[in-house]
């Protein structure tokens, strides 16, 4: 062994050496730096997990919003259209209302209008008759005479048929 | 003030007495007098009614013709009851 160059006694130290650097190595750096990175890699995954739980619930978020936005669109679009339609609805049934009135109206002041044009025909025939009576009354005063008077008197009391009917004061 | 019954029940027989008399009494209005043959048709044709207590009046407003007045009734001949008449006729045709 001496002949290759191999001292026996400075490999067994060498051996120890190692051994011991080894075992030191091993039990004060090794484990836990293995440890540490072990933590830090598990630290990575949860990071790594929490970011997808997130990234995946907002995405699920984005998709509610979506579907929250087009259900309250659905929903504004049929109180819109339901509003339109009681609207158009209301603005009939006003418009009946109103030509109901006008016609109410219209009647009304045709019946006032008859009405006053009835009084108005009264009036005048009621006029009419008066003057024309007064002047046959005032003819007859003033054209008949003493002798007439008494001729049309004789002739009514003789032609009398009893016909007439005394009436009370 | 208390009345004697007595005078009392004179003074309405009285008073009834009167006013059955008025009721009875005949007036007849014509524009000029009558003549006694104009009276005598008139009793003739009014034969129910007293013409002995008759009063004649003259009323020219009549016009002609007469209106005979028994107590409150009341028979109109005369041209101004026609017209009358004839006024309210008018008055009721539409």
């Amino acid at each position: 062994m001496e002949s290759l160059g191999i001292d026996i006694k400075l490999l067994i130290a060498q051996l120890i050496n190692f051994s011991i650097f080894f075992f030191i190595v091993k039990k004060f750096i090794a484990k836990p730096f293995t440890s540490f990175l072990k933590s830090e890699k598990d630290k990575d995954e949860d990071k790594n997990r929490l970011l997808d739980k997130l990234k995946k619930s907002e995405e699920t978020a984005v998709i509610n919003e979506k579907k929250m936005r087009e259900k309250v669109k659905k929903e504004l679009d049929v109180i819109f259209s339901q509003s339109k339609k009681e609207a158009q609805e209301m603005r009939a049934e006003l418009i009946k209302q109103a030509e109901k009135d006008a016609l109410e109206i219209r009647d009304k002041n045709n019946k006032l209008l008859s009405e006053e044009k009835d009084a108005l025909y009264r009036e005048v025939k009621n006029k009419i008759v008066e003057t024309s009576l007064m002047i046959v009354e005032k003819a007859l005063k003033e054209s008949l005479d003493e002798a007439s008077r008494k001729q049309v008197t004789n002739y009514i009391i003789k032609n009398y048929q009893g016909k007439q009917k005394a009436y009370e004061n | 003030m208390k009345i004697n019954p007595k005078l009392k029940n004179d003074l309405k027989r009285f008073l009834m007495d009167k006013i059955q008399e008025e009721r009875s009494i005949v007036s007849v209005y014509s524009a000029n007098l009558l003549s006694n043959e104009d009276k005598k048709n008139l009793a003739n044709k009014f034969k129910e009614l007293d013409w002995k207590k008759a009063r004649f009046e003259i009323d020219k407003s009549v016009i002609a013709g007469v209106i005979i007045k028994i107590g409150s009734r009341t028979i109109d001949l005369s041209l101004l009851g026609s017209l009358s008449k004839l006024t309210n006729t008018l008055y009721e045709i539409d």
